[in-house]
């Protein structure tokens, strides 16, 4: 069984309007983010990878399975859809019980698959009332508990922390990074970027359907070379340090930081400055941190995309 | 393979039934169902109501009347002649006219109706100032008319219109009607095969509506059956066609939600509007006497009405578009029609099945 999650030149259109558009992804375990403002593409690409819509060109495979296989494809494969929508009249217990017998388990095995995932959801109260009395954050967590009900080895989750209050959202972060830890992929989209940053192991960013940047959010923002580095440096001597930067021309530009306590510089070269910076400070200043400043996902988005996406 | 097919195919059928059968939507389908019950009911009613007045009547008959004795009266007897063969009437009414000749003054005219009976028929004679002027035989329950009655209403309203329409708002809403609640991506994430999920549906759909009008159209002929007289029921039942005919038209409302099923389920799969499929496929099937013997053949209603146990007489003077529409100008042996539905519906399914694999989930455009 192949380890990774590919799509392979993939493009769908809706008519004459475009989903997603020359799609090459190799997606590794571990928690990968789709990143874009609404209509970038990222629930087309979960859809496409769920098999809930077909690519108009390109191949889809996961964990080296058809998505046109859905009886071997949701075998290993949870996903948590954006609809707020489910069967009418059903409790939250049947909901996934029943989901479960479609998988062929039989009673017993159904009915312990599905309290143990009502239980991760914390929905162990609520599980017998019905689901269209549920709150927004019930929802979200009865269908994050569906999806997880089969322990897949791929997890797919649209706007999983929607609707969450912070204390859960905390719960199914580390819920994802427990799953992640143990092998699986964790496939999240999301436009709040500060998230993304928190939990993600790499980022998928989308523009209009396009893939703009993939990988580990480091190497991608590395790899942005026309775009000026920006690292901030807390130390004694503030303004020794300034004038030596540009002195040396390892600085473009030098500013106080907005809270007076460190410099915000920018340089063409981080790996050059990071070298020199050693030899410019010997001896004279101390130097208590040197952080990157625009290496998260909000930052690598702005650059990439514009502010549109940049946002929150 | 086999078992887990099945076992997924049971657990669509559980979760389906319960939305076929007490969704609210559904509603009219049940209306449609009893529809003829209630008719069929009412006239049971009537008729007990009747016999029950009849044998009151009959009681006080001053002499034992037999039919011959009751058809024995013909116009222009006089009243004496009439009572003197059957009687003193045990219901009787009279009623004075003042009638306008043309040549003369007016005249009184004086009106009687006499009421016998023999236990089972009734004779109602109307008497003008002491002459029969006219006379009317009723049995109180004829078992071919009855069944003629019972088989008209079963080929025209229940077949063609209430199982059609049944039909049409069980199948269709099966994918359709998920596509509009937004839950159809619930069995599509499942690890099921779509041709394997349709063919769950189809048959919950089916057990549905079987459940639905064949006990339905089982009440009704309990209802006819009731209807009779004990002696004729018994005779119909055990030493005639009762039983028969009883499960030819259980057998036939069968095939017609498999027939229907089939093309509603496939029509939810192109069409949104289920109108227009409806109109279409309705319009085709009562075209169905008018078409082409090959055309004939690619409908669910020539089929059926082969199978059909009584044959409904074109009355006299009865137009030649509608006798041709109520006869069944090429019967087709019983084996022959129940295949035949079978395989138009196998035939619909596997291309539907086709469509079910590529349908995409996509919300926004319904």
């Amino acid at each position: 069984m192949s380890r990774e999650i590919t799509l392979d030149n993939v493009s769908k259109f809706y008519g004459e309007v475009l989903g997603v558009n020359r799609v090459n992804l190799a997606i590794p375990a571990g928690i990968t983010s789709l990143v874009g403002p609404n209509g970038a593409g990222k629930t087309t690409l979960m859809n496409l990878m769920t098999g809930l819509v077909q690519p108009t060109r390109g191949t889809i495979r996961i964990l080296g399975y058809s998505t046109d296989e859905p009886e071997k494809l949701f075998q290993l494969v949870g996903y948590s859809t954006q609809f707020d929508s489910f069967p009418k009249g059903l409790t939250g217990y049947q909901f996934i019980y029943l989901y479960l017998r479609l998988f062929g388990y039989d009673t017993e095995k159904a009915d312990d698959l599905a309290w143990r995932a009502i239980e991760r959801a914390n929905l162990t109260e609520a599980a017998h009332r019905k689901v269209a009395g549920y709150s927004k954050g019930m929802r979200q967590r009865i269908r994050l508990a569906q999806s997880l009900a089969h322990n897949p080895r791929v997890l797919i989750l649209d706007e999983p922390l929607n609707g969450l209050d912070p204390l859960a959202r905390a719960e199914m972060i580390a819920m994802f990074r427990s799953l992640a830890a143990d092998g699986c992929h964790v496939i999240i989209s999301s436009h709040i970027l500060h998230e993304v940053d928190i939990i993600s192991d790499q980022v998928i960013l989308l523009s209009n359907g396009y893939v703009v940047a993939e990988g580990q959010i480091q190497d991608v923002r590395n790899e942005i070379r026309e775009q000026p580095a920006q690292i901030l440096i807390r130390c004694d001597s503030q303004r020794q340090l300034a004038s030596k930067l540009i002195e040396s021309g390892l600085a473009i530009e030098v500013r106080m930081h907005q809270d007076g306590h460190g410099l915000l510089i920018k340089t063409a070269d981080a790996d050059h400055f990071y070298l020199a910076l050693n030899q410019l400070v010997d001896g004279g200043i101390d130097i208590e941190s040197v952080i990157p400043a625009d290496d998260d996902v909000n930052s690598v988005y702005e650059y990439l995309i514009g502010t549109e996406g940049a946002a929150v | 393979m086999t078992r887990t097919w099945l076992a997924q195919i049971v657990a669509v059928i559980r979760l389906e039934l319960k939305k076929t059968f007490f969704a609210k939507r559904g509603l009219w389908i049940y209306l449609l169902a009893l529809m003829p019950l209630a008719l069929f009911v009412a006239h049971a009613v009537n008729v007990g109501y009747r016999n029950g007045v009849r044998e009151r009547l009959a009681a006080h008959n001053q002499k034992p009347l037999t039919y011959q004795d009751l058809a024995s009266i013909s116009t222009g007897m006089s009243r004496e002649e009439v009572i003197q063969r059957l009687g003193k009437p045990p219901s009787a009414y009279s009623w004075d006219e003042q009638r306008q000749d043309e040549s003369g003054p007016a005249r009184l005219v004086v009106h009687e109706t006499y009421n016998y009976t023999d236990g089972t028929s009734e004779l109602h004679i109307r008497l003008e100032d002491g002459t029969v002027a006219g006379t009317e035989l009723g049995q109180s329950e004829n078992l071919g008319e009855s069944t003629v009655i019972f088989a008209g209403v079963f080929q025209f309203f229940y077949l063609r219109l209430a199982i059609f329409f049944g039909c049409l708002g069980i199948f269709m809403n099966l994918f359709r009607g998920e596509l509009l609640d937004k839950s159809l991506h619930f069995y599509f994430l499942a690890p099921i095969r779509r041709d394997v999920l349709m063919v769950a549906k189809y048959l919950a759909g089916l057990l549905a509506a079987t459940v639905i009008f064949v006990t339905s159209e089982a009440l009704q002929f309990m209802a006819l059956c009731w209807s009779f007289d004990p002696n004729l029921r018994n005779s119909y039942l055990y030493h005639g066609h009762g039983f028969a005919h009883l499960a030819a038209y259980l057998g036939i409302t069968a095939l017609a939600a498999i027939g229907y099923g089939s093309l509603f389920l496939a029509a939810g799969l192109w069409v949104r509007n289920p109108i227009l499929p409806a109109a279409a496929i309705l319009i085709w099937e009562a075209l169905n006497p008018f078409l082409p013997s090959v055309l004939q053949k690619i409908s669910v209603i020539y089929y059926l009405k082969s199978l059909c146990p009584v044959e409904i007489p074109a009355a006299p003077g009865t137009p030649p578009l509608f006798a041709l529409l109520i006869s069944s100008p090429e019967p087709i042996p019983a084996p022959v029609a129940i295949l035949g539905v079978i395989l138009v519906s196998i035939a619909i399914l596997f291309v539907s099945s086709r469509r079910v694999r590529r349908m995409e989930i996509n919300y926004t455009t319904e």
